[in-house]
């Protein structure tokens, strides 16, 4: 079914399952999950509390193992590797961006957006070239030196997409970046996120209720369930 | 790594007031371990050395019957000469030749046994220096004929003053029973309770005109310039008088040395329960710092951070801990020590209980250098164990459930 024309395809996952099995209940998180995203896309994937979001953006980053079904990124499958690969694949293919607590308090802007890239052990000159040009794009170049207690919550959630950036990972995966951030400061990350996927070609996956920043995605999945209910495509 | 120290270094100060407490218990720690270890070692050395100069002496030779059987007889041939000799090597500080017999000491009122010494005086207390411990009457300098210097206590269980008559029986070498009128010119206190309870000291040339002896020296005292060097002087003896029976303090009074492994095994529990304390309250506020994290440490495993790294991040943060402690516990340790150890601690207090088992009333702790090193590396390393459960919880934690947690 692959072109020569079509996007190369980041993530592929086939029938996933996930059922959490607590003490005695056992909950159906997601089922029969089929999903294809390709290297360049600005996803949302939407749906109420409880529908799978989470869940779904923990198996495609590596971060939690489907029940059943076959998740492969960048060509790999990564529901077979060991823990630490795990983790060592998380740190090179895969960028982060949590709801809150996103930066380790007792560093500066500039160094929670360097922190990636030092495990990356990328020369320092790239490094500090990167981060300074990326807080000047995001505009908090005069909060680099400034730590995450001192910014807002609009402010952190910048540091921390551009420090997945960084690291230039295959995909950013975003879990409700803007749950904790008022409509202005919202819609001004959901921008500076389309910027930098237009700009820098990034895949960013991102889960959300709000309907305004569904509005800016280029393509939404709707989770009902655990199961895909809608899947479209706009222009 | 160096990220791993600047995000350790940052986390110590993190929460100031936690931390302050640790390096406050480290600093306590280190200061009451090296006070304890400088107490007992003053305790001993004051202990030991009080015996070494005020009783046994480094050296002893004997005639090579007399331990098992103190008979007046066994007098050492040419025991004088001997003496004379041995005072003239330059490595042997004092020497006293005595005459030594069991006998029975008696006033008017009361009676008791006791060791009897004859010695010459100005020999004597160079080894033994009992004329700086007299406390009533004078160490044979008065004109009194027949003088005797007896310990307080002989005295006081005597009921004698100064100048009181006391009188010395013992046998003879025949075994005859032989007495001679003395009359008290000395009290003399020590921290030895067998010289207090039980020995008098009258001039040799008395004792052996009582007894009948001609050469009347059983007992050389040697007292060395340099004690380490019984390790040589003390064989060079043996094989120059292979006749004789010539031991060091520590065979004379084995007592002692079973007393210094005694102490050394007290310190060593002493110094576990430190260290146990610490590793407990480095384990209760490191896993405090972790639960605290949960959700840091939670992302950082999540956007990359391995094992291995986070496990070093919070061991870490332990050892600045203790390498803030530590120093400062170390000065303060050294400072009471200096101080101490010129000022001294005054026992006299206590020091009736302590006099009893052969203590002296001024004490002065006292600590080797290497002593510090020891003790700053057992907390390092004290530090590190209790490191190592909190560390060993955050590898544990599930990055997914971590970031779950509100
Ligand atoms: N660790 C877990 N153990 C048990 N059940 C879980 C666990 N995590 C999620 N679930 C359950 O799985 C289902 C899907 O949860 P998930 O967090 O993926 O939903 P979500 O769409 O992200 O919701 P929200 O919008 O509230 O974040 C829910 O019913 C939830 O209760
Ligand atoms: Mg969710």
């Amino acid at each position: 079914m692959e072109t020569v024309t079509d996007k190369k395809i980041v993530i592929e996952t086939r029938d996933i399952a996930k059922v959490y099995q607590d003490s005695k209940i056992a909950v159906q998180a997601l089922r029969d999950v089929d999903l294809e995203i390709s290297e360049g896309e600005f996803t949302a994937i939407v749906g109420p509390s409880g529908s799978g979001k989470t869940t779904l953006l923990n198996i495609i980053g590596g971060l939690d193992n489907p029940t059943s079904g076959t998740i492969r990124v960048a060509g790999r499958d990564i529901s077979k590797l060991k823990d630490s690969e795990r983790i060592d694949f998380r740190l090179h293919n895969i960028g982060f961006v949590f709801q809150q607590y996103n930066l380790i308090p007792v560093l500066t802007a500039r160094e929670n957006v360097e922190f990636i890239m030092l495990l990356q052990k990328i020369p320092v000159h790239e490094m500090k070239a990167r981060s300074l040009h990326l807080l000047e794009e995001v505009g908090l170049k005069e909060k680099a030196n400034v730590r995450p207690s001192e910014l807002s919550g609009g402010q952190q959630q910048r540091v921390a997409v551009i420090r997945a950036l960084a690291s230039r990972p295959k995909f950013i995966l975003a879990d409700e970046p803007t749950a904790n951030l008022d409509s202005a400061s919202a819609a001004n990350l959901l921008d500076m996120m389309a910027r930098m996927n237009q700009e820098e070609g990034m895949t960013f996956i991102f889960s959300t209720h709000d309907q305004r920043v569904i509005d800016k995605a280029r393509r939404v999945v709707t989770l009902e369930d655990g199961i895909i209910k809608s899947d479209e495509i706009r222009s | 790594m160096k990220m791993l120290a600047t995000i350790a270094w940052r986390n110590v100060w993190r929460s100031r007031g936690r931390s302050l407490v640790v390096i406050g218990s480290i600093v306590v720690g280190i200061w009451a371990l090296i006070f304890m270890l400088g107490f007992m070692n003053g305790f001993m050395i004051s202990y030991i050395n009080g015996a070494i100069r005020n009783e046994i002496s480094h050296i002893q030779i004997h005639e090579a019957n007399f331990k098992e059987d103190p008979n007046i007889g066994f007098v050492m041939p040419g025991g004088m000469d001997l003496a004379e000799s041995l005072a003239s090597d330059p490595r042997i500080q004092a020497v006293s030749p005595r005459s030594v017999t069991g006998g029975m000491i008696s006033s008017p009122r009361k009676s008791s046994g006791g060791r009897i010494f004859g010695i010459i005086p100005d020999r004597e207390r160079l080894v033994t220096q009992h004329d700086s411990l007299i406390t009533e009457g004078s160490y044979f300098k008065s004109d009194l004929k027949n003088p005797i210097v007896i310990g307080k206590e002989l005295a006081n269980t005597l009921k004698v003053k100064l100048n009181s008559k006391v009188v010395l029986t013992f046998q003879d070498r025949e075994n005859n029973l032989v007495a001679g009128a003395f009359r008290v010119a000395g009290m003399l206190e020590t921290t030895s309770p067998q010289i207090n309870k039980a020995s008098a000291y009258i001039l040799m040339e008395d004792l052996t005109r009582i007894a009948g002896l001609k050469d009347g020296v059983h007992e050389i005292a040697l007292l060395l310039e340099n004690p380490e060097s019984e390790t040589v002087v003390l064989p060079e003896l043996r094989s120059a008088h292979p006749d004789l029976l010539i031991e060091s303090w520590r065979e004379i009074a084995p007592e002692l040395e079973l007393f210094l492994s005694m102490t050394d095994s007290f310190l060593w529990v002493l110094i576990g329960i430190i260290m146990i304390a610490l590793i407990f309250g480095i384990i209760n506020t490191m896993l405090m710092a972790v639960l605290e994290r949960y959700r840091e440490l939670g992302m950082l495993m999540a956007i990359g951070m391995n094992k291995w790294r986070i496990f070093m991040m919070i061991v870490i943060e332990t050892i600045f801990l203790s390498l803030v402690g530590g120093p400062i516990g170390i000065l303060i340790a050294l400072i009471t020590m200096y101080w101490l150890g010129l000022q001294g601690i005054d026992l006299s207090a206590y020091s009736e209980g302590l006099r009893e088992f052969g203590y002296s009333s001024i004490l002065y702790p006292y600590i080797e250098n290497s002593t510090y090193a020891y003790v700053a590396t057992g907390v390092i390393i004290t530090a590190l164990l209790g490191a190592l459960y909190p560390a060993y919880k955050a590898v544990q934690l599930n990055p997914t459930e971590a970031l779950h947690t509100v």
